[in-house]
């Protein structure tokens, strides 16, 4: 089966500045693709770009089969879209903002009113049909954004950060929808900045700075991170990076909370070091253990390898 | 109640600042009271020249043509068409290449010449009733001092006139000095709400009251930048026109100031509580407008209040921009001074003090003082 | 191709809105039932009982006609009789006369001995429209006056019958009501819409939007539809307010009326909606519709101020004020009973401007982020 988006040296720059870089990517049918990436790596913009919003400075987009450039309104009408601040109206109702969407996507009639109740079911909002949408809690909005975006059941979806600023209960259950939506076919590609999430992607890429610096799936990029890592806990954190850092063998250290993330050249050389030198600088060592690479280690020692993240 | 000068004077600094780095509010501060002077000072006209008037003389002697050359000659008036038939003149009316027309029966120079009141018609279009009025009152003029004319012996009485003031009778003369009325309020009040309720909007107020600076002095820190600037429009605008309009001031700037100062006041005040109303530069913006259409159409600016109905005139006498104008326009043409125009400068004082007495109070409401 | 059912879902959900906006419904429907009500009750241009004062140093029977004529005309009232030019002085000064007639000694006796007497009107110069309408009905009183004495009670040789058509007594209101209706059409609709797009910007719905099939003309007439309406609206209760309230005649169409306002409220929507696209933010375009329809609007459409009587440079520019046209078609209309035989000039340019300023919305209106 054809890939339903194919990205060809997408490249998008704003005078000077390399929004995003040679990006080349094919997502298949039915996938979770997932972009990964800080802020300002150039997620949003390259969405943008797939979805016909913002045309490409070099490169081509192509969607359902379709040339992005060449047939913007075609494409739309064949995706759904949700961008990443809440954007219904939140002095419409609830039914009102989806009789919107309808009209524009020309969902009339009967269909219509299938699709509506459906929308509504979705998102658990059939007693709130009549309430105005912005005086809905952020979790209910972004169910009835996705379902707006479906309401005319396109065969490809993009979400830009879908759940950003959402308390986990309510992102799971959002993930647990989307899960549903690709198990019937539905083509996923979701920009998100947490990695919790990201782990329910078929594939991920990876950003920084413009550029596609990885592309595997969850468990491959796990993989792909050989150096072992250590967790460091302390009772001083700050103080212990400076220290831990500075040892030989230690590639780099990251702060969790209270917990240190060290990438070592050899666990066990590193062990001995860093007992060492923190038993030397006096601060108390509690925990010392080698754990499994975690999607933020093995992003966090990608970006390292790139040379660092984009500032802010 | 402290105040400390200095932090004031901080504010009020860093308030300048930001004001003449916007753009926009350069815009606003320099070069929108310009445009309006330029348009206020040529738009605003009611005088009146070069009517166009279609006759139709049915007499066709010299005599007539006589009359037509005198109404034509006062320069207040052009043939703009000549006919011999009534319909022409319906016509001419109709689409407006005339606004006057002259209608001289046959007969007219026998009846002259013998004697006997000759009759002509005028017939005027009234759609425009100014420029209607004005024009039938120069006709009805030139008509009878030609028939007082024609009676000489013995010789009748002559009116000589005198405008003093505006000698020329120019009427952008009365508009420019008014303009400075609408553009000094506008600007206090629109500066004061704007730039109170940007602050909220950005969240810096909020940054601002939990310092140490008290209520009075932030008010104090909003309020005295934009009287700074009000003054400095009022001497732009004055020196505007002075040199380019031409307007004299024949009376002292300090006479002219000490109305001013209040009138500044009494705009900063409204500002203030405009302010207390609104949480968005936007609402701030729309209630500016909505008190400022009201205060210049009831102030003299475009519209005399003497010929408003006696309760609206009444009413006017609530509006500080009807006080303020009276004195603006008096010092400049007629160089008045306190004495002439004692009621006017109390009611502005009052107003500015009531003003500023119940935006304070507003403000530090508002604030939680 | 254009599709009636997206253009629905765009009128309906603007149409939705503006029912919930206070704001924007009291901008909408109160604002011009109070302009209209106060412009029609309150302003007049209308100057008559011009109040002066005499300075008679004759005191005599022929003195006290000519002070006796200009009292009994109704342009002037009679404040009181001065005795020295200092008074004259003050009065002017303070503006609470606008003219002091100052009739000399010797007054009678030139006037009976043929010699010619010669009065003196000082008039206040500085409102000169007043003062222009003051100087020439005194002059004319004057005139009238002296041709009586020569004829000794025979009528004056020439007397002008003046009538003025269309607005007979030259009533303020019937000059003013139906350009309010240009003027208040005008900027409201500017105001309404300017705020539309830019709403959309700075919620963030613009972007959903540009995500959908929907056409760039297709949300520009979606969004002008309920304005059309409001302003239609608006145009009907300012015409009622105007027939019933102030006298004013509807001699001519109401259909053509109509008609040519539907045109006029196009093009004014249409350059609100210019403004909104091309600037994104509320504020900005509040502000920058009010400064260009308010102050052309009112000032170069002919609505108060002659254009005739503006210098040339303004004059050209009113052309560009689509309100000037409609003005002239509303006075024609309410008060000549005129067609389009005679209003097709104003027809052409109402349309040249709508046709104009639609095309240059629905090109700056760009749904798309660049």
């Amino acid at each position: 089966m054809p890939d339903t988006i194919i990205a060809d040296g997408l490249t998008r720059r704003f005078g000077d500045f390399v929004a995003v870089d040679q990006i080349s990517f094919g997502v298949r049918p039915g996938e979770i693709f997932g972009f990964l990436g800080p802020n300002g790596a150039g997620k949003t913009t390259t969405i943008r770009m797939l979805t016909g919003l913002l045309p490409p400075t070099s490169g081509r987009a192509q969607v359902a089969g379709l040339d992005v450039a060449r047939e913007p309104r075609e494409v739309k009408r064949r995706i759904g879209y949700m961008s990443q601040l809440f954007s219904l109206y939140g002095d419409l109702t609830v039914e009102e903002n989806i009789e919107f969407f309808g009209g524009l996507y020309e969902v009339t009639g009967e269909r219509w009113t299938a699709r509506r109740d459906w929308v509504l079911e979705n998102a658990g909002l059939g007693a709130l049909r009549h309430r105005p949408t912005g005086t809905l809690p952020l979790g209910l909005k972004q169910r009835l954004a996705l379902g707006c975006a479906l309401i005319h059941e396109p065969s490809i979806l993009f979400l830009d950060e879908p759940t950003s600023g959402v308390d986990p209960i309510s992102r799971r259950n959002f993930w647990a929808l989307i899960g549903e939506f690709a198990r019937r076919g539905t083509t996923v590609l979701v920009t998100t900045h947490y990695m919790d999430e990201a782990e329910h992607c078929d594939r991920l890429a990876l950003m920084n700075r413009g550029r596609l610096i990885g592309l595997d799936t969850p468990a491959g990029l796990r993989r792909s991170m050989t150096d072992p890592i250590l967790a460091v806990t302390t009772a001083n954190a700050p103080a212990a990076v400076r220290v831990v850092r500075e040892l030989e063998g230690v590639r780099d250290v990251t702060m969790f909370g209270r917990v240190l993330h060290a990438v070592v050249e050899n666990e066990g050389s590193a062990r001995g070091a860093i007992t060492t030198r923190l038993g030397q600088a006096g601060i108390a060592l509690s925990h010392l253990d080698r754990i499994e690479p975690s999607l933020e280690d093995v992003f966090a020692e990608w970006i390292r390898r790139e040379g660092g993240a984009v500032a802010g | 109640m402290r105040i400390s000068g200095a932090r004031v004077g901080r504010m009020v600094h860093k308030e300048l600042r930001q004001m003449f780095r916007d753009i926009r509010m350069r815009g606003l501060i320099f070069v929108a009271p310009l445009i309006q002077l330029v348009v206020f000072g040529y738009a605003v006209s009611t005088d009146v020249r070069q009517v166009p008037t279609f006759v139709v003389d049915y007499d066709r002697t010299p005599a007539s043509r006589q009359l037509v050359d005198w109404i034509t000659a006062s320069g207040y008036f052009r043939v703009s068409g000549v006919s011999d038939r009534s319909g022409d003149l319906r016509a001419a009316l109709e689409d407006r290449s005339a606004t006057v027309a002259l209608e001289i029966p046959r007969g007219y120079a026998d009846d002259v010449a013998a004697g006997r009141a000759a009759a002509v018609q005028v017939l005027v279009d009234g759609t425009d009733s100014n420029t209607g009025n004005i024009a039938l009152s120069y006709i009805v003029r030139i008509v009878q001092r030609a028939g007082a004319d024609m009676v000489r012996a013995p010789a009748g009485v002559s009116l000589e006139a005198r405008a003093w003031y505006n000698p020329a009778l120019e009427s952008r003369v009365y508009n420019v000095p008014a303009v400075m009325g609408l553009l000094l309020l506008l600007i206090t009040m629109l500066l004061t709400a704007l730039g109170v309720v940007r602050e909220r909007e950005i969240g810096t107020w909020d940054q601002l009251l939990v310092s140490p600076v008290s209520a009075t002095e932030l008010m104090l820190g909003k309020v005295i930048p934009v009287a700074l600037v009000g003054l400095l429009d009022l001497v732009l605008v004055s020196t505007a026109a002075i040199l380019w309009f031409q307007i004299p001031l024949r009376g002292s700037p300090l006479v002219l100031l000490a109305a001013a100062l209040p009138f500044l006041i009494a705009g900063l005040s409204i500002g203030l509580i405009i302010s207390t109303l609104s949480n968005t530069q936007q609402e701030a913006f729309m209630s500016s407008f909505l008190v400022l259409l009201p205060a210049l159409i009831f102030s003299g600016f475009m519209f005399p209040v003497s010929s408003m109905p006696q309760a609206f005139q009444h009413a006017t006498l609530l509006n500080p921009v009807r006080h303020f104008l009276v004195v603006v326009r008096s010092v400049f043409l007629k160089g008045t001074g306190f004495a002439d125009h004692w009621e006017q400068y109390l009611a502005l004082y009052a107003m500015a003090g009531a003003g500023l007495w119940f935006g304070v109070s507003r403000f530090r409401r508002m604030v939680g003082a | 191709m254009i599709s009636p059912t997206r253009l629905g879902a765009i009128a309906r959900k603007e149409l939705l809105q503006l029912r919930r906006d206070v704001r924007s419904l009291i901008l909408a429907f109160l604002l011009p039932l109070v302009l209209t009500m106060v412009f029609g009750a309150a302003i007049s241009l209308d100057v008559r009982e011009i109040p002066f004062a005499v300075l008679d140093r004759d005191r005599s029977p022929a003195s006290r006609e000519l002070v006796e004529a200009f009292t009994a005309s109704s342009y002037f009232t009679l404040l009181g009789e001065l005795d020295r030019p200092a008074d004259a002085d003050r009065l002017l000064r303070r503006g609470e006369a606008r003219l002091i007639l100052s009739i000399p000694p010797a007054y009678a006796r030139d006037l009976s001995s043929g010699r010619g007497a010669r009065v003196q009107a000082l008039v206040d110069g500085s409102d000169a429209n007043t003062a222009t309408i003051a100087i020439n009905y005194a002059d004319a009183i004057t005139a009238g006056v002296a041709a009586r004495a020569a004829g000794a009670g025979q009528p004056s040789p020439i007397t002008a019958e003046a009538r003025v058509w269309y607005n007979e007594a030259l009533e303020s209101a019937r000059t003013i009501v139906p350009g309010l209706v240009a003027v208040i059409m005008a900027i409201i609709a500017a105001m309404l819409t300017a705020l539309t797009i830019a709403r959309e910007w700075e919620r963030g719905t613009m972007e959903q939007l540009a995500a959908t099939p929907v056409r760039r003309v297709e949300v520009v007439v979606g969004k002008l539809v309920p304005y059309v309406a409001i302003g239609l609206i608006d145009l009907a209760m300012v015409t009622l307010l105007g027939v019933l309230v102030f006298d004013v005649p509807l001699r001519g169409n109401v259909l053509l009326l109509a008609g040519i306002a539907l045109v006029f409220i196009i093009g004014m929507l249409s350059f609100g909606i210019l403004i909104s696209s091309a600037l994104k933010s509320q504020l900005l375009a509040t502000q920058i519709a009010l400064m260009a329809t308010y102050l052309p609007t009112f000032l170069l459409s002919g609505f108060i101020f002659a254009i005739a009587n503006m210098p040339l440079v303004l004059r050209a520019l009113s052309y560009l004020v689509p309100a000037r046209y409609f003005v002239v078609v509303t006075r024609g209309i309410f008060l000549k009973d005129v067609g389009l035989g005679v209003l097709w000039p104003q027809v052409l340019g109402l349309v040249i401007y709508a046709a104009v300023a639609f095309a240059l919305a629905v090109r700056a209106f760009r749904k798309e982020l660049a």
